[in-house]
């Protein structure tokens, strides 16, 4: 009860701070890197919400709260400014787009803050003692359950941003800049959550394949962003 | 010191067969209470009585009193081999107080910390509440003691690990199943084989509300009878793999001197692979299950050196807290002590106001009548000053006549304010905030007496 009244309450605040913005600035903060990655940080506040009702979930905001604390401060630092770049594509179909991309990527990363314990537990059990982090962990079917429905979630959110993306490309430029980084990275996200899908449809050890594939595949479409991001500015705007 | 004292038995003094010779029902409970009162007219009174313990605790804690509680024991013992004395322990004063403190945060538990203790202390509040004696027996001082008990039991669950971790192989095997599948309701066990351990095994995974039970046993009459008992379905011994297939959790337990499940039979009963987590608890030795079986994938498999091992572990743990746990009871238990020696000052302290606001008005009045010429506002102004100087004046002494009562020195300091100040004995006073109660579990109302049977303290 605690953790959920303090995550609905940081939730609450970020959404009237967001909320002042769109009144400010008159647009939602979608564009610029700092409105989006706040925006992505309440996301994932509204995934961890979710996930306290799912029972024990709220464990799981042992990696989800420093995850969004992290993205708030690159955002505040970054500064919280629409971005002065046009973007061509606009409106409420771009709206739609973006909020579906970012409701894909909370759910990778509910998935990934749930794979994480999910092996912890898992060791935890394999180790046979009963420590304080066996303890803490929820259990292995309660992760699997989150890991699996963020993973469903996510991957089909994140598929029809990127099929109203698609959509609006080849309507209004024809064809797909197979070079933009944007496009790199997010076939890469889809990809993952397509990896961490497949394997846990195999029998065995699908749910810790599951598991590993969200716990690795999270981090890895953050450092990819951060290398494209390095390598984008020649490209001009990425993000 | 308080004058509080507890007698009784416990499993540091008697062992079970003794021990069961004390327990008391509710109802008989009841009934000693109430015959305790009027034959012996003990004034404030609590009966625990927990499978591991029956203790009658009493205020005031009289000769007299102690006697008839002894008595009553002896009654309800009978005929013992060298007499009830040699098993029942007595403490009085501040060492009663502790004690009680001790017993209720599980210091004193058969099982370290263990958790019922707490229930069964505030049930045997409740039932000396429950019985219809004026005054009652769960006075004030009885009411104040049980209630810092349950506080600072309260606490040290909370602030010490002292609870923690199974710390026996039925809970231990309960706390792995939650862990791996969350609820067990709807989760199929299988015992295979029979034994106590196992029995009590699977009790446990019962109270969790599982789903079904299968028993299987190389005699199928004794699986049948288990199964009676446990309220599961028997299967033929030769059809286990079968009923493993759809399995969740399996005690097994049998006096089998090799595996009876072996790695290459595992693989053929699941056809292939585990797709569901299974968890095996292997309580046999020799072992039940191949050591092998336990690689496979979604199988976690314990055997009993394994869950042994867990139950040492939490144990150890909850021995390293107990010096907190004590630290604890001693403060609750100084804190108790103090405000029973603050009580017996309220009296004197009102006896005190009392004497001197008496003079202060006669004084007044005298004053006043001399000086009947002056304006109202004045005599309203001589009136306040007179007030204002008295509560000066006492100020001082009531504040050190409190302290010096929590610093246990209450009797001496009543003895001299008495004499300087010339006070009538005025006699114990049960002012009302003596039933305040302190931070922390408060009885509530209409809350389910703990019945002994149901303990395990």
């Amino acid at each position: 009860m605690v953790a959920f009244s303090l995550a609905s309450a940081g939730v609450v605040v970020h959404i009237v701070a967001l909320a002042r913005f769109t009144a400010d600035y008159g647009q939602l903060p979608f564009e610029g890197l700092g409105p989006s990655l706040s925006t992505l940080a309440l996301i994932i506040g509204v995934g961890l919400i979710a996930t306290i009702g799912l029972g024990e979930g709220r464990r799981v905001g042992i990696v989800l709260v420093p995850v969004v604390i992290v993205l708030e401060a690159v955002a505040v630092s970054l500064g919280l400014q629409p971005s002065s770049q046009t973007l061509d594509f606009q409106g409420a179909w771009f709206d739609l787009h973006v909020t579906l991309a970012f409701v894909g990527l909370g759910g990778l990363a509910v998935a990934f803050a749930s794979g994480i314990l999910y092996l912890v537990q898992l060791h935890e059990l394999n180790l046979k003692r009963m420590g304080r982090l066996f303890r803490f962990t929820p259990p292995l079917t309660t992760l699997d359950r989150l890991v699996r429905v963020a993973l469903v979630t996510g991957f089909t959110t994140f598929t029809l941003a990127l099929a109203l993306g698609w959509l609006w490309t080849i309507s209004f430029r024809q064809s797909l800049d197979q070079s933009n980084p944007k496009v790199l990275w997010s076939l890469m996200i889809w990809i993952i959550f397509s990896v961490a899908l497949v394997v846990r449809a195999g029998g065995g050890l699908k749910e810790r394949r599951s598991a590993v594939a969200s716990a690795i595949g999270f981090p890895v479409i953050v450092i990819v962003y951060l290398g494209l991001r390095m390598v984008s500015s020649a490209h001009g705007f990425f993000l | 010191m308080s004058p509080l004292s507890v007698v009784g038995v416990s499993h540091l003094t008697a062992p079970v067969g003794i021990r069961e010779r004390f327990a008391f029902s509710s109802g008989e409970a009841i009934t000693a209470l109430d015959e305790l009162r009027t034959r012996a007219g003990i004034q404030e009174a609590v009966l625990l009585s927990t499978c591991n313990r029956t203790e009658l605790y009493l205020y005031p804690g009289s000769d007299v009193h102690l006697e008839a509680a002894e008595v009553m024991f002896a009654k309800k013992a009978g005929e013992l081999v060298g007499g009830i004395n040699q098993y029942l322990y007595r403490y009085d004063g501040s060492d009663s107080v502790r004690h009680l403190f001790r017993v209720a945060a599980g210091l004193d538990s058969l099982i370290l910390g263990e958790a019922e203790i707490q229930g069964q202390v505030k049930g045997a509040y409740k039932l000396a509440e429950s019985v219809l004696v004026q005054p009652p027996l769960a006075g004030p001082v009885i009411h104040r003691l049980f209630q810092s008990a349950l506080a600072a039991g309260g606490r040290i669950r909370s602030h010490t690990p002292i609870g923690e971790g199974a710390a026996s192989v039925a809970s231990v095997a309960v706390e792995l199943a939650r862990k791996i599948f969350g609820s067990l309701s709807g989760r199929q066990v299988m015992i295979l084989g029979a034994g106590t351990t196992a029995e009590l095994v699977v009790g446990a995974l019962e109270r969790d509300g599982i789903g079904g039970l299968v028993v299987s046993n190389r005699s199928y009459e004794r699986a049948r009878d288990l199964a009676a008992k446990l309220s599961g379905n028997a299967v033929h011994f030769d059809e286990m793999p079968f009923a493993l297939a759809e399995t969740d959790v399996l005690v097994a337990s049998t006096a089998a001197p090799h595996p009876l499940i072996a790695l290459d039979g595992f693989r053929h009963a699941m056809g292939g692979g585990r797709a569901r987590p299974l968890l095996i608890l292997d309580l046999a030795i020799p072992r039940n299950v191949e050591p092998e079986v336990g690689g496979e994938a979604n199988v976690f498999l314990y055997n009993v050196d394994d869950l042994r091992e867990i139950v040492d572990d939490n144990l150890l743990a909850r021995r390293a807290s107990v010096s907190d746990a004590e630290a604890i009871v001693d403060e609750y238990a100084d804190a108790f002590l103090r405000w029973h020696d603050a009580r017996d000052i309220i009296p004197v302290i009102r006896n005190l106001r009392g004497r001197w606001e008496g003079v202060r008005r006669s004084e007044l009045d005298r004053l006043l009548h001399r000086l009947e010429h002056l304006p109202a506002d004045d005599r309203e102004a001589v009136e306040a000053f007179s007030k204002r100087l008295l509560n000066k004046l006492l100020h001082e002494p009531t504040a050190r006549l409190r302290e010096g009562a929590g610093n246990g020195r209450a009797e001496e300091f009543i003895d001299a304010v008495r004499y300087l100040h010339d006070l009538k004995d005025t006699g114990p006073e049960l002012a009302e905030e003596s039933k305040q109660v302190p931070e922390g579990n408060a009885l509530k109302d209409g809350e389910v007496e703990q019945e002994w049977t149901n303990t395990s303290d």
